[in-house]
């Protein structure tokens, strides 16, 4: 499967991405050196820096994974993990569970509340898109979107009604941001990103043949209605997961796998890994530009990735043969 | 004195903490199709029938009510609309507050003022609504209200006026200037000179040890109060040294970890609803700070976000938490 | 070639999507094993539902499917996956996959590799050289043989076409054909292939011509052609001959 090519280029991008999480960790407002760090940035390094390196990774990672296989699930090169509406219902759970002023378990209530929000908006939308026995990409593509209206809708009828400070926690949820990354959040988050991750990758095969077209997988022998579902509650969680960590930040996932397609492979056995890594590695880069470059103003990591994916997301438009998912 | 609209809007550095908040609120609902809130700005140039019919409603009823009223522009105005809390509060500060008729939905002091009626927010206020309570001046700020929305308003014959003051110094001019605009010269003076007076008092407790301060308006995201802040006046007229005077923005999204490296001594927090619970986490990571590790972190009034007098109240809370520490150089946890 | 050996058993097999309209009526009919079929029919005469229901795609409501003697609805997707495979008619063009790629994913059902590679599946239906090529690349001909060349991989013994010859040009249907056969007499494999064109049927040992779900004729195209055949599945006032060289050819 792997040939030398893509061997070297894997070996190059797996590299890349170990550099920039070490970068991350150095570099910031302030650089601090590895070899002679104070107390002060050795506090600095672990209980700062190092949580949201974790977060951006994970976050990433989970966004890349879910972009790659739904793009294949829905066989829709424009689709991208908050196409379904999931983090506009966990954003909507999150500005209720504020403005509602819940804490009942401490500082993790609201990213479990947007998980919970997240999942829920799965399952419905994944209900909408079921039909005789399988998902219908489009009809779960149309449950997604129009969900995500109605959920944007709802949520902005909140924020017309309800106070100003509420409302500013319930934007951290609407535009992302790294900087509440904190070590309480990260293990149940670790745990489903993983979980979903794992699921994807043991059914790349599957998700493969499904591109191929239904009537081909079913011949190769996959149910499509049964490995989209499959596929589909990975993608749920790895997007749950990652936006009740650091809330949506867009981008990533509709643009890390198109890279990996571009620059490796698209069997999705290389290209679920690649774009895990890619979207860790991304956020990561993102993150560590928005806090460096006007220090000690933080831009948020979203923008970033917007501003650096779009114009090479045009570039690849331009590209004839990756038109394609 | 400054009567229409002569003056520059900022149109996104409005100058409340919500700010970024208004312009996040904007971006989300461009992604709407229907979208009330953009219409907003874009005024008269925006042909879209939904739009048109209300806006031609209140003309209509202005050029009705303005056969009405005759010759307002010559008196004193008797019917005073505010769009701002802040206007709102030196109006009843100076004995106006029976003649305002309306106000935001923001204005909520003193008591009176939430007796009167409403005519929406200070970025989204109904034209409809001011129209039709037939004011004979309409009071705005630079602080957040809409610039076109002025406009349409002088353009019906409305009177308005444009409280220009953003900052501390500022405020005994900016309430002169409007004494004048409504012809209540003395009595806006009267209390311009009180305010000046306590200022002065004030900057002569300031002298003593110099502390970093960091002012934090909202913990997560963490926004902070920068330079070209009332917040920023405030402590420098108490000698003290903002930390995030040198960020960029007057509200800026400040890094956790330079809060670290400048290690302030004090650390004062807005009140909100629940800013306890909320900014818990926060302090939690910043247990390593000087001003969380020996208990001086203080929450205070939200005073100092609304340029009214009571924005000198609020000095004046800074000033009793400065002078605290220093009574008590070393003891940890007094004030709390 | 053919031997006695029945694949695939057809008995008595309805199905329809609406209950009123039933598409495939009271079908029997059986493939030996090494057998080159010709499903033959006008549009809409069932063709397509007939390879779905072989394939199991699609479930007959009534009647039994065998494979190999044993119901196709009592294997699993992937023990079935190595007996038969099935090729749409309509091949997605934007498939972002390389020509090698996709042949491999006849790998698919096996966890040990069979004896065949890719780089000979690719030889044998003489893409060998365009392995890294992304598929869109390819023309409509080139693609449809690096799917059967999957199929060979697959190990398929049974290939079920929906139409391959459809939109290509008539070079392009000979050596397909051509192709088709040549594997079945090297590798054995028993080829069912849906198609529309008469000239094109008449290069099979046996086609079973099919209206309205129904068949109305099953054995060489020479005896199963007949003037009155033709009216019927095609409404058309048409004759098959054969010339002194053994050509056939259509007379209107």
């Amino acid at each position: 499967m792997l040939k030398g090519a893509m061997k070297i280029k894997l070996s190059v991008i797996a590299a890349a991405a170990l550099a920039v999480c070490a970068a991350s960790l150095l570099v910031g407002p302030r650089f601090i050196s590895p070899f002679h760090m104070s107390g002060l940035e050795k506090e600095i390094v672990l209980s700062i820096r190092l949580p949201r390196m974790v977060v951006s990774v994970l976050m990433g990672l989970g966004l890349g994974a879910s972009g790659a296989v739904l793009q294949g699930v829905l066989r829709n090169p424009l689709a991208d993990p908050y196409i379904l509406g999931i983090s506009s219902g966990a954003a909507l759970t999150a500005a209720l569970g504020i403005i509602a002023g819940l804490s009942f378990w401490g500082i993790i209530t609201i990213p479990l509340l947007a998980f919970a929000g997240a999942l829920i908006t799965g399952v419905f939308v994944g209900a909408m898109g079921w039909k005789r026995g399988g998902f219908l990409p489009e009809r779960l593509l149309l449950a997604g979107v129009g969900l995500g209206f109605l959920f944007s809708a709802m949520l902005m009828l909140l924020m017309s009604v309800s106070s100003d400070e509420g409302l500013r926690r319930a934007t951290l949820w609407i535009f992302g941001d790294l900087s509440i990354a904190d070590w309480s959040v990260i293990p149940y988050g670790l745990l489903f990103i993983v979980l979903g991750f794992i699921i994807a990758l043991y059914r790349a095969k599957a998700l493969n043949a499904l591109i191929l077209g239904d009537d081909l997988s079913h011949s190769l022998g996959f149910s499509p209605g049964r490995e989209r579902f499959i596929l589909f509650i990975a993608v749920g969680l790895m997007t749950a997961a990652s936006v009740s960590l650091g809330g949506m930040i867009g981008f990533i996932g509709l643009l890390v796998p198109h890279m990996g397609r571009f620059l490796v492979s698209a069997d999705n056995r290389v290209l679920i890994p690649l774009s895990a890594a890619g979207g860790g590695a991304l956020l990561c880069v993102a993150d560590l530009i928005g806090r460096t470059v006007i220090p000690p103003v933080e831009l948020p990591a979203g923008i970033i990735t917007a501003l650096i994916g779009a114009p090479y997301f045009l570039y690849l438009l331009r590209r004839r043969d990756v038109l394609g998912i | 004195m400054r009567v229409k609209g002569l003056c520059f809007y900022p149109r996104l550095s409005c100058g409340r903490p919500g700010f970024l908040f208004g312009a996040m609120k904007k971006a989300i609902s461009m992604k709407l199709p229907v979208n009330q809130d953009s219409g907003a700005s874009t005024g008269w140039r925006t042909f879209s029938p939904l739009r048109v019919i209300p806006a031609v409603l209140a003309c209509l009823l202005a050029a009705f009510s303005s056969s009405l009223t005759i010759h307002a522009h010559a008196e004193a105005p008797r019917r005073i609309v505010s769009l701002a809390p802040s206007i709102t509060e030196i109006l009843f500060a100076t004995g106006l507050g029976d003649r305002v008729v309306g106000v935001t939905t923001f204005c909520d002091y003193p008591e009176e003022a939430r007796g009167k009626t409403r005519i929406g927010g200070m970025s989204n206020p109904s034209l409809e609504a001011v129209v039709s309570l037939r004011p004979d001046m309409v009071l705005f700020t630079t602080d957040g209200n809409p610039r076109e929305f002025e406009e349409k308003l002088s353009r019906m014959g409305i009177r308005t006026y444009v409280f220009e003051s953003l900052r501390i110094p500022e405020l005994p001019g900016g309430i002169r200037n409007m004494g004048d605009a409504l012809g209540e010269t003395e009595r806006f003076s009267a209390l311009a000179a009180r305010i000046e007076q306590r200022i002065e008092g004030l900057k002569k407790t300031g002298k003593g040890k110099q502390h970093s301060v960091l002012f934090i308006v909202w913990p997560e995201p963490l926004i902070v109060a920068g330079a070209d802040t009332a917040v920023n006046d405030a402590l420098n007229l108490l000698g003290a040294r903002n930390i995030a005077a040198g960020a960029q923005g007057r509200y800026p999204k400040y890094s956790l970890e330079e809060i670290f490296h400048q290690s302030p001594d004090i650390i004062f927090i807005g009140k909100g609803e629940g800013m306890r619970e909320i900014s818990g986490g926060l302090l939690k990571r910043l247990s390593h700070v000087p001003a969380v590790k020996y208990g001086k972190v203080f929450y205070v009034s939200d005073r100092l976000f609304r340029l009214s007098p009571r924005a000198i109240d609020g000095v004046e809370e800074l000033a009793h938490y400065l002078r605290g520490e220093d009574a008590v150089p070393d003891g940890p946890g007094n004030g709390e | 070639m053919a031997s006695d050996t029945t694949i695939l058993d057809f008995d008595r097999v309805q199905f329809s999507y609406e209950r009123h309209r039933p598409l495939i009526r009271d079908m029997s009919f059986f493939v030996g094993n090494g057998e080159f079929i010709g499903l033959l029919g006008a549009n809409g005469s069932g063709k397509s539902t007939v390879l779905k229901i072989a394939g199991g795609i699609l479930t007959a409501f009534e009647g039994r499917v065998n494979l190999w003697g044993r119901a196709l609805g009592g294997y699993r997707n992937r023990d079935r996956a190595k007996l038969l495979s099935y090729l749409p008619q309509i091949l997605d063009m934007n498939i972002p996959f390389t020509v090698e790629e996709i042949v491999s994913m006849g790998l698919y059902p096996y966890d040990i590799r069979p004896s065949l590679t890719e780089d000979e599946a690719l030889g044998m239906v003489g893409l060998r050289e365009k392995a890294g090529e992304p598929i869109r690349n390819l023309s409509g001909g080139e693609r449809r043989r690096v799917y059967i060349a999957m199929t060979l991989l697959q190990g398929a013994g049974l290939v079920l076409m929906d139409e391959p010859l459809a939109n290509l040009d008539i070079k392009y249907q000979v050596e397909l054909l051509r192709l088709l056969k040549a594997l079945r007499n090297e590798r054995g494999i028993t080829v069912v292939m849906a198609l529309h064109d008469i000239h094109m049927a008449m290069q099979f040992e046996r086609i079973i011509l099919i209206k309205e779900g129904r068949i109305i004729g099953t054995g060489s195209p020479q005896v199963v052609l007949s003037r009155e055949a033709l009216r019927e599945a095609f409404d058309v006032d048409a004759e098959v001959r054969i010339d002194e060289a053994g050509g056939t050819y259509l007379r209107c």
